[in-house]
């Protein structure tokens, strides 16, 4: 394994945490880890050494995700009132499956801005300057995004 | 003092005299302690939630999808070689030939023997699940095979190049089956399945057996439902 295969390798579980941000769901966001890592090798020469692989990595993933969206039917924005039952009566870690995948639907719920915007800064926890680069909009705009994400995720929650 | 600044302290974004600032507002009004308290739990939740994800490691995917190759780079590169002499037998010129031998070695050399070759002059027959895969991938799938490319022979018959886990090369479909036409080993070693038709040799090859162009996906689909007759 070369320097660049390790670092992609290195970076794979940070990218599929990003992933489970981004997916409706656990398979999907399997796949598009596995997407964006065949993408990655296949577009190494485009990385430029001394440039952040992890900010390059995350632009393919958000890139693919945003592709699959155009093509994806919006679903109806509204769940059936028992997908929101799921963690009653579960434990250890089943309950934390059942959780994770509760908090997945209810990101599935934010318009795409919202969605990657609070993925990059509250899952994987980039910086604002960061978060904003990597989208290419001004910090501005990615806080009024984040915000808005929140607010609407914590009306979602019951918080 | 606005939500926009409680969920910047909140995510650390803050210099420490606005940190001060925020903080002492939040100190003196249960409101704000309330919202700041809200926010700080939705993000502890989401990180205790995601963050066993980290814990499994994630393999980088094993192939690299084929690339395809570039015919027209091959016939300038061909059109601007020396003229070489015409082979005095066409027939040894036929790349199949070639390949016969060489699979009958890379054969023995596995101890497989000869079964499984059809009783054909010059034709060898490839296994079920190649041929099935042959069958059924488009060109950039990952699967049991990679098939770079798919082109029609001067023969009427549709070839493929690819390249499997130990072997590459281009097989056509004949009236019994797919025969491989070229062969070469796959050099595996550094998890790199280069791709038979991308090299220079099978390039070639390809470029002496392919009439017209490729097929696009399109041509492909339709051929794969047609079953490559």
């Amino acid at each position: 394994m070369d320097d660049f295969e390790t670092g992609l390798t290195a970076l794979l579980p940070r990218l599929r945490r990003f992933a489970h941000g981004l997916a409706r769901d656990p398979a999907d966001a399997d796949d598009l880890t596995q997407q964006t890592a065949e993408r990655a090798l296949k577009a190494r020469d485009q990385w430029q050494p001394g440039t952040s692989l992890a900010a390059w990595t995350y632009r393919i993933m958000r890139n693919l995700w945003i592709d699959a969206g155009r093509s994806r039917q919006r679903r109806d924005a509204v769940l059936a009132p028992e997908e929101w039952g799921g963690t009653i009566g579960v434990t250890g870690e089943a309950e934390g499956r059942a959780e994770l995948h509760f908090l997945m639907r209810a990101m599935d719920r934010l318009p795409d801005e919202q969605r990657e915007a609070v993925a990059l800064v509250m899952i994987e926890g980039l910086a604002y300057a960061e978060a904003a680069a990597l989208l290419e909009v001004p910090v501005g705009t990615l806080t009024s995004r984040l915000v808005r994400g929140r607010q609407a995720l914590a009306a979602m929650l019951g918080e | 003092m606005d939500e926009t600044r409680i969920i910047a302290w909140i995510d650390g974004e803050l210099s420490s005299e606005e940190a001060a600032e925020v903080e002492a507002a939040v100190a003196a009004d249960p409101g704000l302690a309330a919202l700041a308290d809200r926010h700080r739990r939705i993000r502890a939740r989401f990180t205790a939630a995601f963050a066993p994800l980290l814990d499994n490691p994630v393999p980088l995917p094993k192939r690299k999808p084929a690339r395809v190759v570039s015919l027209a780079a091959v016939r300038e590169e061909r059109a601007q070689a020396a003229p070489r002499p015409a082979p005095r037998w066409r027939g040894w010129a036929w790349p199949g030939a070639v390949a016969a031998s060489l699979l009958v070695g890379l054969m023995a050399g596995h101890g497989s023997g000869p079964a499984g070759l059809s009783d054909r002059a010059g034709a060898l027959a490839l296994s079920a699940p190649m041929a099935q895969a042959l069958d059924r991938q488009a060109s950039g799938d990952l699967g049991t095979v990679n098939v770079a490319l798919s082109f029609k022979n001067h023969d009427g018959q549709f070839c493929r190049s690819f390249v499997a886990q130990y072997i590459g090369g281009v097989a056509c479909k004949a009236p019994g089956g797919w025969q491989l036409r070229y062969a070469a080993p796959v050099d595996a070693q550094h998890g790199d399945y280069r791709m038979a038709g991308s090299d220079p040799a099978s390039a070639k090859v390809v470029a002496t057996m392919i009439a017209g162009d490729p097929l696009d996906a399109a041509g492909e689909r339709k051929a794969i439902a047609a079953g490559w007759r």
